[in-house]
C-alpha cells in the first residue's frame, strides 16, 4: 500500500507542475489586465505542434524547438494583444468572446495544417523510465517538473524583484495610479502577454514530450488553467503552484483510493470547496493584504 | 433493295442511333449525403471514413457505366447538435440518403432526424447497443460491439487468460466493449477486475501501479482510442507490469500506430481486418486499394475500409431500388435489407433492426514492422508471439 501512495503522490505532483506551466500564463493576463485569455489553450498548442514539426521534419529534440516555439506563440500572443487592447467598452465580456473566437480560428489552422492525427513526440530519450526509489516516472516528465519550478521561481522572482515586473503588478493593482507613476499600460500589458506566450512555448513542448497532442485539446487546456488560475486567486503566482499541486494530487489520489472515472468529478470538487471556503481562491486578494 | 429492305435498314438505323440515348435518358445522377465530423474530437476519425466514402463513390462512378453517385458532405463538428443541424440541411438539399456519423452519441440523434426525414442512415461509427433497439426501418449499421468483444475474447481464450485487468474509457462504446468481456470472461471463470477511465486523464500511472500491484493479472485488455493507448502503454513502460500481452482492441494494430510509436508497439494486439503491409486479394480489395492509394497517397487504412464498404452497399441499393422503381417510396431500405455481400469486412446482411449479426472482427499483432493477423484460425497469416510486450 505504501509503495502506491508513494507512487499516487509522484504522479500527482508532475501532473501537478505540467499544469502549473500551462496555466501560468493564463494567470498572469487574467492578473494584469482581468481579461480571460480563451485562446491560451490554442497558444500552448501550437507551441506543441511547432516542437511536433521540428522533430518530424528536422529530427530535432521537443526541447531543441522551444526558442521557435517562443518566437511563433509570441508572436501570436502580441497579435492577440493588439486585437484585445482594441476593445473600447467593457473590456471583459468583449474579450472573453474575441479571444474565444481567436482560439477556435486557431484550432481550424492547426486542424488544416496537421490534420486530426494524435500526434506525441518519438523521443525514447524523453520515454525513458526514471525510477528514484519507489517513484517511477518518465525522464521528460522530471525534465518539465524541474522547468516548471525554474519558470514558476523566475516568474515570481521577475514579478516582485525588477522595475517590469513591479510595473505589471502595479498596473495590475491600478491602473491609473500606475499611469500617474509615468508607467504606459499599454506596453505593460503587451509584455505580460509576450511572456505569457513565452511561459506557452514552455507548456507546449511540455505537453508534446509527456502526453499526446491533437487539434481539439486546446479547450481542454484551457479549461484546466482556468480552474488552477481561480483555484490559486486572482494573478498569484504561487497560488498558481499550490492550486495546480492540489488539484494533481487530487485527480492521482482518487485514481488510487477509487477509480481514475472519477478524478475529473474529485478535481471539481475541490474546485468548489476551496470556493465555498475561500470565495477569493487560495491566494486570493485577503490573503496577499494579510501578508 | 426494295422498299421493304430499306424500310427495316432505317428502322434499324433509327434504333441503333436511339439506343445511346436511351442510356443517356436512363442515367440519373444520385446525390447522397455525407454526415462526418471533420473537426472536433473525433476529426480523425470522422476524416478517415470520409476517405472510404469518397474512395467507394469514385469506384462506383468508374465501374458503374450508366449512374452516377454525388456526395454533399457536412462537417457534424463532433456534436450531436451540429449532426442534427446536417442531417437536416442534407435533407433539404435533396439527398435520397445519408453516408457516415462517427460516434454513438452523434449518430443516434442524427439518425433520428434522418428517420424524421424518411432517409437511410448507414454507418461504421457506432457501436452503442441501442442505437439498434430503436425499431427504426432506416437505420443500417455493418459493425457492432458483439463483432469486437468476439474477437478480443477469442484471443484471450487462445492465450489462456485466467486473471485479466480491462482498462477502458468511460464513453459508450468503448465501456459497453469491457462490459461485454468482462462478462464473457466472467462466466468461463476468468478474474477480471475493471478499471474505467476518463476521457480528461493524461496520466495512467496511477491505474497501471494499481494493476501491478494489487491485480496481477497475465493480461492488460484496453479499451479506447489511440491517445489512450498511448498514455496506457508509456505508462506500462514505466512501471513494467508483470504480464504476458497487452490487448487493445480498434485503432491500435495499424501501420500509422507502428510509424509513429513504433517503441511502444512491438507484441501489442489489436482488432485488424488486414496484415500489414496489407494483402488484397480480391478484386474488390484491389479496386479499392488502388483508388485509395490514387485519391490519399497513402496505404488504406481500417476507417477507410469501413466507410467504403458501407457506402459500396448503400449505392448498390440505391441502384437496384430505382431499376425497380422504388427509390422515393422507402425503395433503398428495403433493397439494403435483401443485402447479403461478401466485403472487406467479410459477409454483411442486415436483421431487421438494421444490425449485421455476422460481423465478426479479427485480431492483429504488431511483430517488427508488420501487423500480423493471428486471430482467428482461418484468416491468420502468422502465429502470436506470445507472451510478449514492448518492453
Amino acid at each position: 500500500m505504501t509503495e502506491l501512495v508513494l507512487q499516487a503522490l509522484w504522479s500527482g505532483v508532475l501532473t501537478g507542475s505540467s499544469y502549473a506551466l500551462i496555466a501560468l500564463g493564463l494567470a498572469l493576463i487574467f492578473g494584469t489586465m482581468n481579461v480571460i485569455n480563451l485562446a491560451h489553450g490554442e497558444l500552448v498548442l501550437l507551441a506543441a505542434y511547432i516542437a511536433y514539426t521540428c522533430e518530424s521534419a528536422f529530427g530535432a529534440s521537443p526541447l531543441l524547438a522551444i526558442p521557435a516555439a517562443i518566437v511563433i506563440v509570441c508572436a501570436a500572443t502580441a497579435i492577440t494583444y493588439l486585437l484585445v487592447s482594441r476593445i473600447r467598452t467593457n473590456r471583459e465580456l468583449n474579450s472573453l468572446l474575441l479571444t474565444y473566437g481567436i482560439g477556435v480560428m486557431l484550432t481550424n489552422g492547426m486542424l488544416l495544417l496537421w490534420k486530426a492525427d494524435i500526434r506525441s513526440t518519438k523521443s525514447t530519450w524523453l520515454q525513458d523510465a526514471v525510477v528514484l526509489g519507489p517513484f517511477y516516472s518518465m525522464r521528460s516528465e522530471v525534465l518539465f517538473f524541474v522547468i516548471s519550478l525554474a519558470l514558476i521561481a523566475g516568474l515570481w522572482w521577475w514579478l516582485t524583484r525588477t522595475w517590469a515586473g513591479r510595473a505589471v503588478r502595479a498596473v495590475a493593482s491600478n491602473r491609473d495610479a500606475a499611469k500617474v507613476m509615468g508607467i504606459d499600460p499599454h506596453r505593460v500589458e503587451l509584455v505580460s502577454f509576450l511572456i505569457a506566450g513565452l511561459l506557452a512555448a514552455f507548456a507546449g513542448a511540455a505537453i508534446y514530450s509527456v502526453g499526446v497532442i491533437q487539434p481539439a485539446l486546446g479547450i481542454s487546456l484551457t479549461i484546466k488553467a482556468f480552474i488552477i488560475t481561480v483555484l490559486a486567486g486572482m494573478g498569484s503566482v504561487p497560488g498558481v503552484l499550490v492550486g495546480a499541486l492540489l488539484l494533481g494530487l487530487t485527480e492521482s489520489l482518487t485514481t488510487t483510493f477509487f477509480s481514475s472515472a472519477l478524478q475529473e468529478l474529485a478535481g471539481m470538487l475541490l474546485f468548489l470547496l476551496v470556493l465555498f471556503v475561500l470565495p477569493n481562491g487560495l491566494f486570493g486578494t485577503r490573503w496577499r493584504r494579510a501578508h | 433493295m426494295n422498299s421493304q429492305t430499306a424500310f427495316r435498314i432505317s428502322l434499324l438505323a433509327l434504333v441503333g442511333w436511339m439506343l445511346p440515348s436511351a442510356d443517356v435518358a436512363l442515367a440519373e445522377e444520385f446525390v447522397v449525403g455525407v454526415e462526418v465530423p471533420l473537426s472536433g474530437s473525433l476529426a480523425r476519425v470522422g476524416t478517415g471514413m470520409s476517405e472510404g466514402i469518397s474512395v467507394a463513390a469514385e469506384v462506383f462512378n468508374r465501374k458503374n457505366g450508366k449512374h452516377k453517385i454525388k456526395l454533399i458532405t457536412v462537417d457534424d463538428e463532433s456534436s450531436p447538435a451540429k449532426a442534427v443541424a446536417a442531417v437536416e440541411k442534407l435533407a433539404s438539399q435533396g439527398v435520397i440518403a445519408i453516408d457516415g456519423g462517427y460516434g454513438s452519441s452523434n449518430i443516434g440523434p442524427a439518425s433520428d432526424a434522418a428517420n424524421k426525414a424518411g432517409l437511410v442512415y448507414i454507418t461504421s461509427g457506432g457501436v452503442d447497443e441501442a442505437l439498434t433497439q430503436r425499431g427504426y426501418k432506416t437505420f443500417f449499421r455493418i459493425n457492432n460491439t458483439a463483432g469486437y468483444s468476439k474477437a478480443m475474447l477469442g484471443l484471450l481464450s487462445d492465450m489462456g487468460a485466467k486473471n485479466v485487468s480491462i482498462v477502458y474509457l468511460t464513453k459508450e462504446a468503448t465501456a459497453d466493449l469491457a462490459k461485454d468481456v468482462e462478462k464473457a470472461l466472467t462466466a468461463k471463470g476468468v478474474k477480471v477486475t475493471m478499471h474505467p477511465f476518463d476521457p480528461a486523464i493524461t496520466d495512467f500511472k496511477p491505474v497501471i501501479n494499481k494493476i501491478k500491484l494489487q491485480d496481477k493479472p497475465d493480461v492488460i485488455a484496453m479499451s479506447g482510442y489511440e491517445n489512450d493507448y498511448v498514455g496506457i502503454l508509456r505508462a506500462a513502460k514505466v512501471l513494467k507490469p508483470d504480464v504476458k500481452a497487452m490487448v487493445g482492441v480498434w485503432s491500435l494494430a495499424t501501420s500509422k500506430m507502428q510509424d509513429d510509436f513504433p517503441d511502444l508497439m512491438s507484441n501489442v494486439y489489436g482488432t485488424a481486418l488486414l496484415p500489414f503491409p496489407a494483402e488484397f486479394n480480391s478484386p474488390d480489395g484491389r479496386d479499392f486499394s488502388e483508388a485509395y492509394k490514387k485519391l490519399y497517397g497513402k496505404e488504406p487504412d481500417y476507417l477507410g475500409q469501413f466507410g467504403y464498404v458501407q457506402s459500396q452497399l448503400l449505392f448498390d441499393a440505391i441502384v437496384r431500388a430505382y431499376d425497380a422503381g422504388t427509390l422515393k417510396s422507402g425503395g433503398i431500405a428495403a433493397e439494403l435489407r435483401k443485402s447479403n455481400k461478401d466485403t472487406l469486412i467479410g459477409r454483411v446482411q442486415f436483421d431487421d433492426k438494421g444490425d449485421n449479426p455476422h460481423f465478426s472482427h479479427r485480431m492483429g499483432q504488431h511483430q517488427g514492422k508488420q501487423v500480423v493477423v493471428v486471430w482467428p484460425k482461418e484468416y491468420a497469416n502468422g502465429k502470436m508471439s506470445f507472451p510478449g510486450v514492448p518492453w
